[in-house]
């Protein structure tokens, strides 16, 4: 498992159908890959498949055509032998309201049937190490926004996993909030080395976590990418690459103006896709 | 330094006592007012329809204080348990199936509303004439009562659970059993506890309609007994009885419920 490349998207394809039914593709022929130790990041418009995208890396969504390989395995018919192999911090916490911080963070390892004092005692090192040591028995709502993320970032880590999924981790959190959470999953990131997907709206983020970065059009796929660390080797400022990568999302909305793309999404279809994509 | 005593006064056991005194102050109040008026038309009515509390409170005593009469009251709530039990196993079993398979839903949906619509004395008739044993009878009835109700709240809880938690035990790829018992159970806890209180309820009530006919024991029973033989004391002490077994069950489910819903923010626990 070694030698296969943790993440691999090859020619997929994904419809939804509209109530009305007409067909509404969120990804086309997308193509990507990450390799191993490598930090990758999916920046786009709203509706260019990034979730689908993770969706289908997570074994929840199946694709219509195409491969998608998560250490060469199917996420979506061998998800068995990816078990323990991902950790995923969501959009939102996920915290289990009725389990209490340590007990959350020890959800993925409950999963992996590791034996109670050893998954407590690993739980309590991941909430120290992301700054919660002392709020072992606090339930969510007893915590803020920023700590509740905190958790879940030590849930993801605590299983020891070989890739991380971070969907919009921080777009919950309020600036200040996610500038300080941010930091401290980068720290992690670094001091684990692990092969990290991340997908954000934000230019920033994307420049300041990622090693390279890629640009989604719509239907979803890949319309450009940037090597942020090649970059910064040929003397280019974050400041220059994150311009680089604004213009690369300029890119991506020019081809969608011009294949006729970029208009066709009201909020309305919008809505109408994720109640189709949900049941 | 400001002492905690003066200023964070704790609560002692008079405090405790007094604070539950203030809880329930609207019903003691209205009890009080009610035994009032009840003595006051003991005044002007004759004791076959309104006898005096004393006359009352004797028959209460005899029906606690003596173990042939106590047997009626174990016998009813016995009942009652096992059957809502039962029930319950079951009703869960069909929710959690309705609430994760459609098709299942689909057909059991119709059928648990059919069931529902039939008025529960009608059930006991066609237990009378199906069922030859008491038990048998009383058993079937309660069920077929209590089991759609409980299917249903659970077909509710399940298909409301937030897809998120879902999505998070399969993004985790937790398998069916670990689903079931890590997210879906934990997540319909609520809605089976509010199950079991309006269940409880609806299985005191209907039992006493079973047991009026053709049992030979149970309240049901002594309240037909009382019937006979105009004694409306005895019909108020039994039912008062009844109202205090259910009161009792309610009071536990209260109990399991502060403990099993303790994670819940102060303001949505009981």
């Amino acid at each position: 498992m070694k030698d296969v490349a943790p993440i691999r998207f090859a020619d997929v394809s994904k419809t939804f159908q509209k109530q009305d039914g007409e067909p509404f593709f969120a990804c086309r022929e997308l193509s990507f890959s990450v390799v191993e130790g490598e930090v990758v990041a999916i920046v786009g418009e709203t509706g260019c498949g990034k979730s689908t995208s993770f969706n289908m890396l997570l074994g929840l969504q199946k694709p219509d055509s195409g491969e998608v390989r998560v250490f060469g395995k199917d996420p979506f018919v061998q998800s068995d032998s990816l078990l323990g192999l991902v950790g995923i911090i969501f959009q939102s916490d996920r915290l289990l309201p009725w389990r209490t911080a340590i007990e959350n963070v020890a959800f993925g390892l409950q999963i992996l049937n590791v034996e109670e004092e050893k998954r407590l005692e690993t739980a309590r090192i991941w909430l120290e190490r992301v700054g919660l040591g002392g709020f072992e028995d606090a339930y969510p709502h007893e915590l803020s926004g920023g700590m509740r993320q905190r958790v879940s970032i030590a849930r993801a880590f605590a299983i020891g996993p070989r890739l991380l999924y971070a969907d919009e981790a921080f777009t919950a959190l309020d600036e200040l909030t996610a500038a300080r959470v941010r930091k401290d999953l980068l720290g992690l990131i670094r001091e684990t080395g692990i092969t990290t997907l991340f997908i954000t709206h934000s230019v920033p983020e994307a420049v300041d976590i990622a090693q390279r970065i890629l640009i989604f059009g719509r239907p979803g796929r890949v319309i450009c990418e940037i090597d942020r660390d090649k970059e910064r080797e040929n003397g280019k400022s974050i400041a220059a690459i994150e311009t680089m990568v604004r213009d690369g999302l300029q890119t991506a909305r020019e081809a969608m103006i011009a294949e006729g793309t970029a208009e066709d999404m009201t909020a309305e279809d919008a809505q109408k896709i994720k109640a189709g994509g949900e049941s | 330094m400001v002492s905690r005593s003066i200023y964070m006064p704790t609560r002692g056991p008079t405090g405790r006592v007094w604070g539950k005194f203030q809880e329930q102050r609207p019903l003691i109040i209205g009890l009080v007012v009610l035994a009032v008026l009840w003595e006051f038309s003991t005044l002007f009515l004759p004791p076959i329809i309104t006898p005096p509390l004393k006359e009352i409170a004797v028959a209460m005593w005899s029906i606690i204080s003596q173990y042939d009469q106590l047997i009626h009251l174990f016998v009813t709530a016995l009942r009652v348990l096992v059957a809502v039990v039962v029930s319950f196993v079951l009703g869960a079993a069909l929710g959690i199936a309705m609430g994760s398979i459609d098709s299942v839903r689909e057909y059991a949906k119709p059928m648990l509303h059919f069931i529902q619509g039939i008025p529960a004395l009608s059930w006991v008739i066609f237990a009378v004439i199906w069922f030859s044993t008491v038990e048998l009878r009383i058993g079937f009835i309660l069920l077929i009562v209590t089991m759609p109700s409980f299917a249903l709240y659970i077909d509710g809880a399940v298909r409301g659970i937030n897809l998120d938690l879902i999505h998070l035990g399969q993004a985790f790829r937790t398998n069916r059993m670990q689903q079931y018992r890590m997210i879906i159970i934990p997540a319909i806890i609520p809605e089976v506890i509010s199950s079991w209180v309006v269940n409880l309820g609806t299985a005191v009530r209907i039992a006493m309609v079973a047991e009026l006919i053709g049992s030979n024991i149970g309240v049901g029973f002594q309240l037909l007994q009382a019937q006979a033989v105009f004694d409306m004391a005895g019909a108020i002490a039994w039912t008062l009885c009844l109202v205090v077994l259910l009161s009792l069950f309610q009071a536990t489910i209260t109990f399991l419920e502060g403990r099993l819903l303790g994670w819940r923010p102060k303001g949505e626990q009981p």
